[in-house]
């Protein structure tokens, strides 16, 4: 026994003596979350450094004779001279369903007052995107809710579509419109019993945006029931440049645990232009060379290597991602809009005149694009929706050479009144997405003209009665289109009688 | 200013360069380059010596093994970690010592960069971020 005793005692006194090593450096100069440091000649690019107090630091520039970091946390302690050291390990945050209901900063760390996440798992921050042969092409929808993007620019599992307007016309909406349908169909899904449901969990992250409207976001998803199926991370406006600049880094890695297990995330970047501006005003700091609008060199990259994380893996599962860009009067040409445009597979454009005029969501039609999305389309929506877009089109042209002469002819003014009806079906309320089979039966009735003698002004109104009278009473036909997903002659011949028999009891 | 401070960067650079004989700082060659910069009195003098200040300091801290304890430390015990770092560094380290109370036990090594701590303070500092 005394042989065994002895032996733990030479492990203890060993232990208790061994030296650990450590590379250390001095803080010569600090300014607005950005620190030069002396020394560190052991350091890697992208490594994660200790601070006094806690704070952590990443070293982004490693030149001869200093190392340029940046601060992620209190800065306010630290000073000239104090002693900063290497880690030896990449900056990581915690991943997993732990995470689920929470909002969380750059750095993984809870902020929403619920207590400590009980995450075992941490994914570096930085990685590399999926390479060609572990992809797999987007062929499966994520439906947004929307009517105007479900049926025109439909967007699938794995797909970067860009969400990109000027201020105030919706953007985030959208994406919150998109989170809040992911929930209802988990929900929806999760209760059938079909094995093959696979549920989408989003997330958010909120760059450089006010506290007050992360709160209000947070107050949104939590109202709809959806904060239950979605991660929020936040570095608010508060926050320092660092900390905006990693928030969307930060919040792929999360989304990536969920792909790497096989399951289907969505990723909302809102937005990317505040991201930019985070890393430029960084970059300057650190004195790195500026190019046009005084962004960095590597301002593409920074977007394109965070995007490129989206993917659908093959065998696993898929992140969508919905970055958002916003633009100055309209601007779609400035610096970082076209560049995450050419990054991206879509976009979806909203137009100020169009929420100005009252159409909401302000989808411009001729603008948005899907590049990968109608591959991802259900039948039975191409069916109902297939040629929407060209007569959407067709109308704008019209309506515009309409304002020049009354005198029209009779299929010109039923394209131009078939055209405004669906405008007014295409409006939709915030945080109210629709079922995909519930805007099928709707598309359905209009394209078999059950709208056509209500007045233009009231096709809202009377879409709403539809919606209403279809969930309501039609709850079994709805489930059909929803599993079988195509419409066949037997459902098409339903759906017609039903939409005789709301046609019956709605009065304008 | 940021002009003046990479030129008197470049100047300094050189003269550590000149400073420097087979991997070690030589103090005749330190004191050369200090009467060269004395005599000819180069633009920004003030920046171009602190810069080069900094360059030996670096060096020199190469070369030195200081030896932080808290307690007694023998002779032979320095002898051995200057022959220890020696080795490890593939260059000639002398070791200096210097008490430290803080520690409350054990000894702190650094040469350069690297800090060697094997000390009671170091390892509950290590404990209270691991908290």
């Amino acid at each position: 026994m005394s042989t065994v005793l002895d032996q733990i005692e030479q492990q203890i006194a060993k232990l208790s003596t061994k030296a650990v090593k450590k590379n250390t450096g001095n803080i010569r100069t600090i300014a607005d979350g950005v620190a030069k440091i002396d020394g560190l000649s052991d350091v890697m690019y992208n490594e994660m450094v200790q601070f006094p107090g806690g704070a952590i630091g990443i070293a982004l520039n490693l030149e001869e004779s200093e190392v340029g970091c940046v601060i992620l946390g209190d800065v306010s302690q630290l000073k000239e001279g104090d002693e900063v050291q290497t880690t030896g390990k990449l900056l990581s945050v915690p991943v997993g369903k732990a995470l689920l209901g929470r909002v969380v900063d750059a750095l993984g760390n809870p902020v929403d007052g619920k207590g400590p996440i009980d995450s075992k798992e941490t994914y570096p921050v930085e990685r590399i995107a999926p390479g060609i042969m572990a992809r797999k092409s987007v062929n499966q929808p994520l439906f947004t809710g929307i009517m105007a993007i479900d049926s025109m620019i439909p967007i699938g599992r794995g797909q970067r579509e860009l969400i990109i307007g000027d201020r105030g016309t919706g953007k985030t909406t959208i994406a919150i419109d998109t989170i809040i349908n992911q929930a209802k169909i988990n929900k929806v899904g999760l209760a059938s019993d079909d094995a093959k449901f696979r549920p989408v969990y989003s997330i958010y992250v909120a760059i450089g945006q006010k506290s007050s409207n992360v709160v209000r976001t947070v107050a949104a998803l939590e109202a709809a029931g959806a904060l239950e199926f979605t991660i929020i991370v936040a570095a608010t406006a508060a926050d320092n440049p660092a900390n905006q600049y990693i928030a969307p880094y930060s919040g792929a890695a999360i989304g990536e645990w969920f792909m790497e297990n096989g399951m289907d995330a969505l990723i909302v970047f809102d937005d990317l232009s505040k991201h930019a501006v985070a890393y430029r005003q960084i970059s300057l700091i650190l004195k790195r060379p500026s190019g046009r609008e005084a962004y960095p060199g590597d301002v593409f990259y920074l977007h394109s290597r965070l995007l490129e994380r989206a993917a659908r893996l093959d065998g696993k599962g898929s992140l969508t991602a919905l970055p958002i860009i916003e633009t100055l009067a309209g601007d779609v040409s400035a610096y970082i809009p076209t560049n995450v445009i050419s990054i991206t597979d879509g976009q979806i454009f909203l137009e100020t005149d169009l929420f100005n005029q009252g159409i909401r969501p302000a989808v411009s039609v001729g603008l948005s694009v899907s590049r990968v999305g109608s591959s991802a389309q259900i039948k039975a929506t191409k069916q109902v929706g297939g040629k929407l877009k060209g007569e959407l089109a067709q109308f704008r042209e019209l309506a515009a050479f309409a304002q020049f002469g009354p005198d029209l002819d009779a299929k010109t003014k039923s394209q131009l009144e078939r055209g405004a009806r669906i405008v007014e079906l295409f409006k939709q309320p915030a945080f109210s997405p629709s079922p995909i089979e519930l805007q099928v039966s709707i598309l359905f009735a209009m394209q078999k003209g059950f709208f056509d003698p209500i007045d233009a002004k009231k096709v809202v109104a009377a879409a709403a009665s539809m919606k209403t009278f279809f969930t309501t009473r039609k709850d079994a036909l709805l489930t059909e289109i929803r599993t079988k997903s195509a419409l066949d002659k037997d459902i098409e011949a339903k759906l017609e009688a039903a939409c005789n028999e709301w046609k019956s009891g709605y009065t304008a | 200013m940021a002009a003046a401070a990479k030129q008197a960067l470049q100047l300094a650079r050189q003269l550590f360069k000149l400073s420097v004989v087979d991997g070690v700082v030589s103090a005749d060659r330190v004191a050369g380059v200090l009467e060269y910069v004395e005599k000819h009195l180069p633009a920004h003098s003030v920046l171009t010596l602190k810069a080069y200040h900094r360059l030996i300091a670096t060096e020199h801290a190469k070369s030195e093994a200081r030896v932080e304890h808290a307690g007694a430390v023998t002779a032979p015990a320095l002898t051995a970690i200057a022959a220890a770092m020696s080795k490890k560094y593939g260059r000639l380290v002398t070791a200096v010592s210097r008490a430290n109370p803080v520690l409350l036990a054990g000894i702190r090594v650094r040469v350069g960069d690297d800090v060697y701590e094997s000390s009671v303070a170091g390892q509950l500092a290590a404990l209270s971020l691991s908290v």
